[in-house]
């Protein structure tokens, strides 16, 4: 800290006073922003604002903003002024959605308002938050299957809203008219450049107290700052190169196989160099990344192991990427990239995770649940209601394991930490969906010596509906949520239909378009973390304190942890570590367990077909991955995440 | 006759006493060490030592941390959570969000509640208040068998959608209660009748746990009291800055989870008024925690988003106060990767610093001062005396480990505990927007004298107040205060829609809840007073402005005129075209409870006749002992000039004025310190603080 203070032109006070205005002055824009928006998709919190020097550069970002965001709002700035250059005057406000020109995907409506001080352009505010409707086919604006944008939504390239304090009526009804309730999207572009106003105000009352002179050497000095407090830090780390990959499901055109990821990371001296080469090409649904959103996940990813670094320019001056042009994680217009953040961006975040637990063992973290939302569109035939209504939600789920703790249960994906679950409640009084559960999964924590974090599970039934639809965005059904350093994978996502019924449908982690009628129910799980660290040397009692929560089953107590466990009365939290037993189950899994990796898969499904296995065992013991729709072997999806269990887990185990 | 005005606020170290003679107009204050066990031990022995005749008290007035102890400390009867099939796990997965959005390694609190004790029934209502499931009584029976197997000592209970319909709440505690009547049961419905399954089952929760330990700790100090001649009531300190009796406490548990910690920011605004400053810091730093509270343009931060440990909100309105887990029991300790570090864990009362010699063997920022001579080995009037061998033996590790000295790991200590005493002011000031040089530091506790010159130098804040009795402040803050209980509900409607009558009827409802509140606290009805507000937004937004509205409201048209007014105020623009709805209802009742008036001093008596002695003190500043001036606070004349390094002592506290620092005794007898922020101070800031001169 005090390294990076010197240089500094500023007085310590007024630097700090000036560092932290800044941070105040973007925080107090969100509050605005949350205080008076209409879409409950930024009203849960995915939304993020920024104040950008007069070069489109971020000197501050928002301690709330979600980690999806980070890295891309200078993007967008820069396309502002590229397009308009020396046609910015006072007064003026833009807009921009455009995932081909910095943005993330069209949900994600970005205002940026200029400001000027005495006729010179001083600064850019931004804020950016997701709209409930953009347009489309899909209500909700995702369409998982379509392979361009056309399909899914309105794209906004750099546009004037307002021109010199004027509102442009005609332009933005241009816009809206193109979305779902366009009423509320015009109600969320009002309290956006609102909040951007105050924001102004706000600058400018800094400038009048300090001077523009002081105002504008403290622009550069915070990102002079972050960039001298960050490559002090990788001064202290070992200069060399690591690498991994990760996977994406499937690509539907393609079939069985899931797409690789591959990230390598170099440190030389106080420099950071990411390298995607190797990454699969762009595939034939919606989960591929732009290029700005891309560069977040590994922005995100690395800002996870420097927690105390503020975020701004100075911070992405230390990072250089290669993201190779038309693969998944840099789709070229106009393939489809509103799934960027269920596909590419959870894999390129926690590939980071992983190769930062090398570099920082102390700050490790296994593989965290993929995010993943719901939504379902259509009329709401409730009494009084007589509307069209959107039901989109998002799962809470398990944080990896760490290196001296297990991982959090049931957290907003790492997407965006910030994101915040909505309260069923709310979600009744809105919507004919009914919530039946909303509770902790047992036994979906990755197991490992410190166990990955609890998903969850959720459950609805649609009441009063007509002509709905539902879609699901996410990932990781067979790419499931890994353990490291010998720590397990956690659970498969996928989703059903009307569970436990005869007509019971298995719909799988990424569809859409699926006709619902009143009386209808669907459950949904959430992956917990994966684990940390070889299961079998888990303290037993840490064990036996999960079984009488709820949080492991005394079956897989024996299986994952080789810890038996007897009940005596646990309606009084009585049970009774078997430890002779345990020692010896332990030798046995410690015997077979690599073995087991090696079983040939079509036997291992037969052995799940007739129930001797179930389905955790089939991934976390052999390591076999299915279609739980045909419940047939998918040969290359298995070799791949054989590969991976070898590399991540077993290679730990003595 | 009764003539006193009595305030006792129990801390986790020390029970403090405050009282103000109606007549003579005269100030008297006691403090004894707090008794965690039996807090009402502690309070008897503080009045017992303070020689007061119970049967002259017209006013008792109480604060206590006990709530918030018992939270962070997680010192909770054996409590169950019974919730709608399904949910039980609403109060774990919370909003799914954290604080520290950045780092991995710092987790949310877990809940009160762990999940094995956590219950669910088969009952479900919809949106509407329409029960789709009845409770089926067997059920909750069985349960009630079990709990009792469990040895339950507190139930909460929070239903789905009992916001609008508590039908099934009530359904149930009557089982339970039948089954189960010596047990504390609590129900979402009746406390805070609000949507959002979350926050009000985290509130219904922390009412739960709070609930049987502080009520029966209030029934047994009015009976204590009783025995001893106070006819009156027990006025308990809530968080929303007013106080309410027994009888509602018991109903209102979690309202005390930072009952202390509201009296005391309420007497800083209180004392920074008097001297003349409308933006104030409270700094309120006791044995366990430092409180920080913030004062702008003569108002106290309020807020509905609060709690004690994060992700476990309390719906009531309440005073927006920061605490940390440091004060002058914090102990300091080596952590795993070699370094110093200082709280949040405590030494308390008991076992209390090393040098309490009461079996602690820990140093703490007491055995700190102890040892550089800042704090004399005789505190209390010399009722206590401080063990210096026992402070100098805890700090042998700390020496070894770093080849300190005894002044040297003392210095570094206290350091550690400056350092992240100011990072929480800096949390609450600058990162807040607010420029510290614009404020005033109000400093009190037992230990805020002791760091408060040190804190104000490093955040450059020019004036720090010393209060006249900064070890009973927060006692003090308990007089200042009226009777009051905010009642919220949710209601939604289109305003254009919504029926008057059936608005008044709601209102109504409110208040007559808030009425027999105050009843119960025998407020005489020309002393009420009933503030509805109306919680309203534009149609289609999230979050809610509150607006006044008259009783009975007669035409909707002045809130809609003053709604969009309050819109265009707070945020800048307003839209008169748009659809409006009231999203909830908010009855405050206050039952107004005259308060003391201060006496004003004169000149007199010389700061010589103040001067006790000389005591060495170690200044890192001046590297090492310099011979340091002790003053007698209660001898110190009004006006004096006092050049640092000095100390100042007197009964529950003490001053430091570290050296280059100047304080003047104002008219009220705080002391104030002027900061030497750098650079040479000739003294002229301290002057202008002096009316006339008398040195």
């Amino acid at each position: 800290m005090m390294e990076a203070m010197q240089n500094n032109s500023l007085d310590p006070v007024t630097f700090e006073v000036l560092k932290n205005s800044f941070i105040n002055l973007v925080d107090q824009m969100s509050e605005q922003i949350l205080r008076t928006c209409y879409s409950f998709v930024i009203y849960n919190r995915d939304f993020s604002s920024a104040l950008c020097d007069a070069n489109g550069n971020i000197v501050m970002q928002g301690t709330q903003d979600i980690a999806v965001h980070v890295g891309t709002l200078h993007l967008t700035a820069k396309a502002i002024i590229k397009d308009f250059q020396e046609d910015i005057h006072p007064g003026d406000v833009f807009l921009i959605n455009d995932p081909y020109r910095g943005g993330t995907h069209f949900s994600d409506v970005r205002v940026i308002r200029p400001v000027f001080y005495q006729q010179t352009l001083i600064a850019f505010i931004q804020s950016n938050g997701h709209w409930a409707d953009v347009g489309g086919s899909m209500p909700g604006s995702f369409d998982v299957s379509s392979k361009d944008h056309y399909g899914e939504g309105v794209r906004i390239p750099p546009v004037r809203i307002w021109s010199k304090g004027r509102y442009l009526k005609d332009v933005a009804n241009l816009i809206v008219s193109n979305m779902r309730v366009p009423e509320e999207r015009l109600g969320d572009l009002r309290s956006q450049v609102e909040a951007t106003k105050v924001a102004e105000t706000e600058l400018l009352r800094l400038v009048d107290k300090y001077t523009i002179d002081t105002v504008l050497v403290a622009f550069s000095e915070v990102q002079n700052y972050v960039e001298r407090l960050t490559r002090e830090k990788l001064k202290e780390l070992p200069n060399g190169t690591w690498e991994t990959v990760d996977y994406i499901d499937m690509d539907p055109d393609l079939g069985d196989g899931m797409i690789p990821i591959k990230v390598k990371l170099s440190i030389k001296e106080d420099n950071i160099f990411y390298n995607l080469e190797g990454t699969h090409p762009a595939i034939g649904c919606f989960l591929n990344a732009s290029y700005g959103s891309s560069l977040s996940g590994l922005y995100a990813g690395t800002k996870t192991f420097f927690p105390d670094i503020p975020l701004n320019s100075g911070f992405y001056r230390v990072i250089e990427a290669n993201l190779p042009e038309g693969s998944v994680v840099n789709a070229r217009w106009p393939v489809a990239v509103s799934g960027f953040c269920s596909g590419p961006y959870e894999k390129i975040i926690n590939a980071c995770f992983e190769l930062w637990s090398h570099i920082m063992p102390e700050k490790a973290l296994a593989c965290s649940f993929n995010l993943e939302y719901l939504l379902i569109g259509g009329w709401d035939a409730r009494e009084g209601y007589n509307r069209f209504f959107m039901w989109y939600d998002w799962m809470a789920g398990g944080h990896g394991g760490r290196i001296s703790k297990d991982g959090a249960n049931a957290m907003s994906p790492v997407f965006g930490a910030g994101l915040s679950v909505q309260p069923c409640e709310g979600q009744e009084r809105l919507t004919p969906v009914v919530t039946s559960y909303h509770e902790i999964m047992i036994d979906s924590g990755g197991p490992g010596e410190y166990r990955g974090g609890c998903g969850a599970k959720k459950g609805g039934t649609l009441t009063a509906i007509q002509d709905a639809v539902m879609s699901v965005c996410c990932d990781r059904s067979r790419s499931v949520t890994w353990g490291l350093f010998g720590g397990l994978p956690s659970n498969p996502h996928g989703n059903w239909l009307n569970p436990e019924t005869e007509t019971e449908e298995f719909l799988g982690a990424f569809f859409s378009n699926v006709a619902l009628k009143e009386g209808d129910s669907f459950t949904r799980p959430s992956a917990g973390g994966g684990g940390l660290g070889d299961p079998l040397k888990r303290n037993p009692q840490h064990v036996l304190e999960d079984v009488i929560d709820g949080y492991v089953s005394v079956q897989r107590a024996i299986k994952d942890y080789g810890v038996v466990i007897k009940a005596i009365d646990p309606d009084i939290d009585q049970y009774e570590i078997l430890h002779e037993e345990t020692t010896q189950m332990r030798t046995y899994i410690r015997c077979n367990r690599k073995n087991w990796l090696t079983e040939n898969p079509q036997i291992v499904v037969k052995k799940y077909k007739n129930g001797e296995i179930d389905k955790l065992d089939l991934i976390r013991r052999y390591g076999v991955i299915i279609d739980f729709s045909t419940d047939t072997v998918l040969e290359k999806s298995t070799q791949q995440f054989r590969n991976m269990l070898n590399n991540r887990s077993a290679a730990y185990w003595e | 006759m009764s003539k006193l005005r009595v305030a006792v606020d129990v801390g986790g170290t020390f029970t403090d006493v405050f009282v103000f003679d109606e007549i003579s107009k005269k100030i008297y204050v006691e403090k004894t060490s707090s008794t965690p066990a039996n807090p009402e031990i502690g309070v008897i022995e503080g009045l017992e030592k303070a020689n007061i005749p119970c049967e002259e008290i017209m006013v008792f007035s109480h604060g206590t941390t006990a709530g918030t102890n018992a939270l962070i400390e997680r010192k909770l009867p054996n409590t169950a959570l019974i919730t709608t099939k399904g949910f039980r796990d609403a109060i774990e997965i919370r909003r799914g969000t954290k604080l520290d959005l950045w780092d991995a390694y710092k987790d949310v609190a877990e809940p009160y509640i762990k999940r094995r004790d956590r219950f669910e029934v088969t009952e479900r209502t919809d949106y509407s208040g329409h029960i789709l499931v009845g409770v089926n009584e067997q059920e909750v029976k069985e349960l009630a068998h079990k709990l009792k197997r469990r040895g339950v000592e507190a139930i909460a209970i929070c239903f789905l959608n009992a916001y609008i319909n508590g039908e099934n709440e009530r359904i149930t505690r009557n089982i339970l209660k039948a089954y189960l009547p010596d047990v504390f049961i609590t129900i979402s419905s009746d406390i805070l009748p609000e949507i959002f399954e979350h926050e009000r089952m985290s509130t219904t929760m922390i009412n739960a746990v709070l609930g049987p330990k502080i009520s029966n700790y209030i029934k047994t100090l009015e009976n204590k009291l009783e025995a001893k001649g106070y006819k009156g009531e027990i006025l308990v300190m809530h968080s929303g800055g007013g106080v309410m009796t027994s009888e509602n406490v018991q109903r209102y548990a979690g309202r005390l989870a930072s009952s202390g910690i509201a009296a005391g920011a309420i007497a800083s605004k209180y004392i920074a008024n008097l001297c003349g400053f409308k933006n104030a810091i409270g700094l309120d730093m006791g044995g366990t925690s430092t409180d920080i509270s913030l004062v702008y343009d003569g108002k106290l931060k309020m807020t509905k988003d609060w709690y004690i440990e994060y992700g476990y909100p309390i719906g009531f309105p309440s005073i927006e106060i920061l605490t940390i887990g440091a004060g002058g029991g914090s102990l300091a300790w080596i952590d795993a990767g070699g370094s110093l570090r200082n709280g949040p864990e405590s030494a308390g009362s008991d076992p209390g610093p090393a040098s309490y010699d009461k079996g602690g063997t820990q140093p703490t920022n007491t055995d700190a001062n102890l040892i550089l001579g800042r704090l004399s080995p005789s505190l209390l009037d010399g009722q206590m005396q401080l063990k210096k061998e026992h402070a100098l033996q805890s700090l042998q590790p700390i020496c070894e480990t770093f080849g300190y000295t005894h002044f040297e790991a003392a210095d570094a200590i206290l350091k550690v505990a400056n350092a992240n005493m100011s990072d929480a002011l800096r949390l609450i000031s600058v990162r807040k927007g607010y420029d510290p040089r614009d404020f005033v530091l109000v400093a009190f506790g037992g230990a805020g004298g002791l760091h408060s010159a040190y804190l104000a130098k490093e955040l450059h804040i020019p004036h720090v107040i010393i209060p006249a009795y900064p070890g009973v402040a927060a006692a003090f803050g308990c007089l200042l205060v009226d009777y009051r209980h905010d009642l919220t509900q949710t209601y939604v409607a289109d305003i254009k829609d919504v029926d008057k009558d059936d608005l008044n009827k709601a209102f109504a409802k409110l208040e007559e809840k808030a009425i027999k509140l105050l009843e119960k606290e025998k407020v005489s009805p020309q002393n009420m007073q009933l503030i509805r507000y109306l919680e309203m937004r534009y149609a289609g937004q999230w979050r809610s402005l509150a607006i006044i509205v008259n009783r009975p409201i007669v035409s909707l048209n002045s809130a809609l005129d003053k709604f969009h007014q309050e819109h265009e105020r707070a945020f800048a623009f307003s839209n008169p075209d748009q659809k409006v709805e009231i999203y909830g209802l908010r009855v405050e009742a206050i039952g107004t409870v005259p308060k003391p008036e201060l006496a004003r001093e004169k000149p007199s008596g010389s700061l010589q006749a103040a001067l006790k002695g000389y005591r060495e003190v170690y200044f890192a500043e001046k590297d090492g002992l310099v011979r340091t001036p002790i003053y007698n606070r209660p001898c110190l004349p009004v006006d004096s000039l006092i050049h640092g390094p000095a100390i100042v002592e007197q009964l529950d506290s003490t001053v430091i004025i570290p050296p280059e620092f100047t304080a003047t005794v104002d008219e009220y007898k705080n002391i104030i310190i002027h900061v030497n922020i750098g650079g040479a101070d000739d003294g002229s800031n301290a002057k202008q603080f002096i009316r006339s001169s008398n040195i």
